[in-house]
This record gives C-alpha cells, sequence and structure tokens, in this order.
C-alpha cells in the first residue's frame, strides 16, 4: 500500500476512538447545555430554550457563584503552594547527599496514590476523634486541640488543598529538577566567579533560565486544580455546607443529585471553556521550538 | 570557628531540617494508612505506633459482603483492556505524526492534546445517558470505553516523543530492501521503541487503575473499580477506617512498584516531552 494512503489508515482507530470518546460528548454537551432536559420529568431530551442556562448562572445561581469563586480560591492557593514548594524542594535536592538522594527516590510515591484513596485518608487523618493530623496540630497548636478541621469553612477547603498539594508538590518537584539538569552550567559559574553570593545566582540566573519550566508547571497544576472532583467526593462532599464544592462538583450535584442534565451542561461546558482557553495557552507555550508540528 | 563557615554550618543544618520535614510530609500518611491497615477496631483511637499487629482486615475485605476481589479484579480487566486497545492505535498515530506530512496535521494534533484538558464531567454526561439507553451502565464494557478517552491522547503524545528520538536509518534501509511500510513499523520501529511502549502502556495502565469519576457515576454494584470499591467501606454504621486502610494498600502496592520502575519517564510523559 502506497504511504499516502497508508498515513490515513494509521491515524484512522486512534482518530476514532478520540472522535467518538471525546468530541462526540463535547459535541452532546453542547447541545444538551441549550435544552431543558430534567430526568425528573422525562427522560426524553426537552425543547430548546437558547441560553437561559447560560444566563442563569452568569446572573440568577447562587450555588454557581459560590462554586466559582471556591474553584478560584482553591485553584489560587493550590497553584500558589505547588510551584514555590516545587521549586524551592528542587533546589534543595540538586546538590548530592544522603538526605537528597532519599527524598528523591520516593518523591514519585504520592502521585501513584489513587486521587480518591488521598482524599478518604485525609478525611481520616483529620478526623475529629481519631485524626493523627488533628492530634499533631493540637499538639504543636495547642489552640487547635479540639478544633473540627473538616466542620470549618476554611479549614475544610486547606484540609482539601493540603491532600492535593500532598500529590502534586513531589511530582512537580521532579518536573522542576529535571528543568534545573537541562540548565547550562557555566551562566550560574560565571556568575559566582563575578563574586555573586548564592542568593543572587539564584535570583538573577537559575530562576529567570527556569522560568519556561515553571510556566508549564503553574498552568499545568492550574488545569488539573480546575479539574480536581476526586477528593471533594472522598474528603469534604464538597462541605462543610458548600465551603468546598467547586465547580467540578457542582456539574456532578446537579446532574446526579437534581438530575437537571441540560443545567448541568451548561455549567460545564463554562469550565471547559476555561479549560480549552487555558490548553491554547500551554499549547503555545510548549510547541513554539520551531520545526515542531 | 570563622562565621563564614559557621554561617555555612547553620544554612546546611537548616538545609538538612526542611529536606526532613518534606520526607516526613511525603512518607508520613502513606506510612500511617499502612500502619492502620493492620489494626484492630480499637487500637484505631490510640494513636499508637505500638499495638498488636492483626491481618483481619485483609481477611474481612475479602469475605462477604465486601469481595473486594471481585472489585480487584474489574480493576485489572478494565486497566488492561483499556492499555490492550489504546496503545497500539496510539503507536500507529503517533508514528504517522512522526515520518508523514499531513494536511492538518498540526491542528490534528493540538485536538488530541486539547483533549487531554477537558473536565472528566463533561464527557461523563452523554455517555451516562447512552449506556442508560443501551443497558451497560454497570458494565466494564462501559469503562473501557470511557476510559479510552483519557488514555489515548496521553499515549499518542508520548510515543511521539520516543518515536521522533529514533533515528530512521535503519527503517529506510528496510523499506529500500523492498519490505512494506507495515512491515518495517512491527519488525524495525516497534522493537527500537519497545522500552518507550512499555513505559507509555505502564503509565496508562496507571491512570486507568487509579480513576475514579467515571467509576463513580457508570458503575453501581457488579463493574465497581477499586477506587470506588474503598467508598464502600462508608457504611450507616460508621466509617470502617481499618478496612479502607486495608483496601488502601491493596490499591496502592502495586502502583507504587511500577511508577518506581518507570520514575524517570514518568514527569516527561506528562509534560509531554516539554520538559527534558
Amino acid at each position: 500500500m502506497r504511504d499516502r494512503t497508508l498515513k490515513y489508515l494509521l491515524i484512522l482507530p486512534a482518530a476514532l476512538i478520540v472522535l467518538g470518546t471525546t468530541i462526540w460528548p463535547l459535541a452532546v454537551s453542547l447541545v444538551t447545555s441549550f435544552r431543558d432536559w430534567r430526568l425528573t420529568r422525562s427522560l426524553a431530551p426537552g425543547p430548546f430554550i437558547g441560553t437561559e442556562h447560560y444566563v442563569i448562572a452568569f446572573t440568577d445561581d447562587p450555588d454557581f457563584a459560590n462554586a466559582a469563586m471556591v474553584t478560584a480560591l482553591f485553584v489560587l492557593i493550590d497553584v500558589t503552594i505547588t510551584v514555590v514548594s516545587a521549586l524551592g524542594l528542587a533546589l534543595l535536592l540538586r546538590r548530592a547527599g544522603v538526605l537528597q538522594s532519599l527524598t528523591r527516590a520516593v518523591l514519585i510515591l504520592p502521585f501513584a496514590v489513587s486521587p480518591a484513596l488521598v482524599g478518604i485518608s485525609f478525611r481520616f487523618m483529620f478526623n475529629a476523634e481519631m485524626g493523627v493530623f488533628t492530634w499533631l496540630a493540637g499538639v504543636l497548636v495547642p489552640p487547635l486541640q479540639n478544633f473540627v478541621w473538616l466542620a470549618d469553612e476554611w479549614a475544610a477547603l486547606l484540609v482539601l488543598v493540603f491532600s492535593d498539594a500532598w500529590r502534586w508538590i513531589p511530582y512537580m518537584t521532579l518536573v522542576v529538577l529535571g528543568g534545573l539538569a537541562a540548565l547550562p552550567k557555566e551562566p550560574e559559574e560565571a556568575a559566582r566567579i563575578d563574586g555573586a553570593t548564592e542568593l543572587q545566582v539564584l535570583r538573577d540566573v537559575t530562576i529567570p533560565a527556569l522560568l519556561p519550566v515553571l510556566a508549564v508547571v503553574a498552568i499545568l497544576k492550574t488545569v488539573f486544580a480546575l479539574k480536581m472532583f476526586d477528593q471533594v467526593v472522598t474528603l469534604t462532599g464538597g462541605g462543610p455546607g458548600a465551603a468546598t464544592t467547586t465547580l467540578a462538583y457542582l456539574v456532578y450535584s446537579i446532574a446526579f443529585r437534581w438530575y437537571d442534565m441540560g443545567y448541568a451542561s451548561a455549567v460545564a461546558w463554562i469550565l471547559t471553556a476555561i479549560l480549552v482557553f487555558l490548553a491554547i495557552w500551554y499549547m503555545k507555550l510548549i510547541l513554539r521550538k520551531p520545526g515542531q508540528t | 570557628m570563622s562565621p563564614a563557615r559557621r554561617r555555612k554550618l547553620l544554612w546546611q543544618a537548616v538545609e538538612s531540617a526542611i529536606l526532613l520535614g518534606a520526607l516526613f510530609l511525603i512518607l508520613f500518611p502513606i506510612l500511617w494508612m499502612a500502619l492502620t491497615a493492620f489494626k484492630r477496631p480499637v487500637d484505631l483511637f490510640g494513636l499508637t505506633f505500638l499495638f498488636t499487629p492483626t491481618l483481619d482486615n485483609f481477611r474481612a475485605i475479602f469475605a462477604h459482603p465486601w469481595n473486594i476481589g471481585h472489585t480487584l479484579l474489574n480493576s485489572f480487566i478494565v486497566a488492561a483492556a483499556t492499555v490492550a486497545i489504546s496503545v497500539p492505535a496510539s503507536t500507529l498515530a503517533a508514528y504517522a505524526f512522526s515520518r508523514f506530512e499531513l494536511p492538518f496535521k498540526g491542528a490534528l494534533f493540538f485536538t488530541i492534546l486539547a483533549t487531554q484538558f477537558i473536565p472528566a464531567v463533561v464527557v461523563v454526561l452523554p455517555f451516562y445517558l447512552l449506556f442508560r439507553d443501551l443497558g451497560l451502565l454497570d458494565t466494564v464494557y462501559a469503562l473501557i470505553v470511557v476510559n479510552l478517552a483519557i488514555v489515548t491522547p496521553f499515549a499518542t503524545w508520548m510515543l511521539k516523543g520516543f518515536l521522533d528520538a529514533v533515528p530512521t536509518e535503519s527503517e529506510e534501509a528496510a523499506l529500500v530492501d523492498g519490505a512494506t511500510r507495515l512491515r518495517v513499523i512491527l519488525d524495525v520501529v516497534v522493537p527500537m521503541i519497545w522500552p518507550g511502549v512499555v513505559v507509555t502502556a505502564v503509565f496508562c495502565f496507571i491512570l486507568t487503575w487509579n480513576e475514579f469519576l467515571f467509576a463513580l457515576i457508570l458503575t453501581r454494584d457488579d463493574a465497581v473499580t477499586l477506587p470506588v470499591g474503598i467508598t464502600r467501606f462508608r457504611t450507616e454504621r460508621g466509617d470502617l477506617w481499618e478496612l479502607i486502610a486495608a483496601a488502601g494498600i491493596l490499591i496502592s502496592i502495586p502502583m507504587f512498584l511500577l511508577a518506581s520502575v518507570i520514575q524517570r519517564h514518568f514527569v516527561r510523559g506528562m509534560t509531554g516531552g516539554a520538559v527534558k
């Protein structure tokens, strides 16, 4: 067979999979988002109602406004902590040493744990009666002795961030370490010979050279923080109240508790639009190298 | 001792303290859950490292009514089948993207990559309705189909990275000798990138094994996988933490082994070769 035909046949299976498992459901969701479709009333899709769901979401739904706020807060705290910690830890791990190689060896472990399990484990460890972290916090900060972490709005959000950061910081540290290893040694050494202090070398040479990697880390983490769902279910259940109900969890609630498929699809698409925007940004960043694609 | 030397020692002490703290934070939750798996319920409240270990929890989760063996089998079937379908398909597509000029190649590749950014919850709604109509809710088939959505773009991107790094001379030599392109892919190219194929397969296996959202929405009893299975131990009688921990160990140990083996490539796969 000629290459001219073959190259299309080679792509065909993967293209069909992506078309069937991603593009098709995306299109269906988009169409559904313009319909009134509540499974509690009818199993068949209802009439088209235009952009009503989107209008409601942005003007007349306190749940949506709350979830958008919770998501923004979660993403902001989570991404900041992850990027700063991953950079700091990677810089410390650059050197040789027993403690360093030991830490490097365990960095991959949290990422291999199922996020659902991470959530439920943190729920256990922040349990009011027998949570080991609850106890530890009480020992370190005595006023926190009988504090019920998951019943407090802010504390619950912070525990959620902690559980997600636990999974991601070590992983992103590996990414930053990879970036550091790829940097040329000469500029740092030249700066040292010129009499720069370690802090100056870090601020003026190392970190600027590392910015592309840090940007990748920040965007990837933003994407995964926006999508984060598993731990909300298994750690906080969106509560207390709706203090940890993120947009992804709100979509789930609307669809599978209230069975409003139309509105759930609209909220899902608002989230998708944000993510696609980030995807384009990310792609531009990493595909900028000449000669690719 | 000179002030400069003293400052250096002090800084080293601070560094070691930070690293010890990091080690503690990374390992402690894993260690604590592992210990909990061997505790009797009465020992849970003690917050102690000293207790008489028991294997009762592992016996309990494999017995009625939990039957975690069945859940384990579901997880394995879904992950293995997803990998078996997506990795070959992705290898072929990655080869085409790596070696041939294609119309709209940039746009096509972008579409494949961008699907990774789509929230799973938007994909699962139409599938839920479709599988309900087809009577396929709570089957492993439904889970395999939706997991392909996550795994295939990843695999294509990873494999293209491996293919781009392989020199093309031996392929061209085989083509000149009269071999067909398909034979060359199977007999020359795949053996050369075999480590990459294995890493990709392991990577996809881990992703599918840990997947939670699809399984939560699309399964109820028969096709439940491990991440959803552990939520079953939260009963009306309260949360059975010792059983959750035992099941958690069961889910995690194979993934720890796999992840450690492919650690170096793991990072590259996730960032699509952006960070080498």
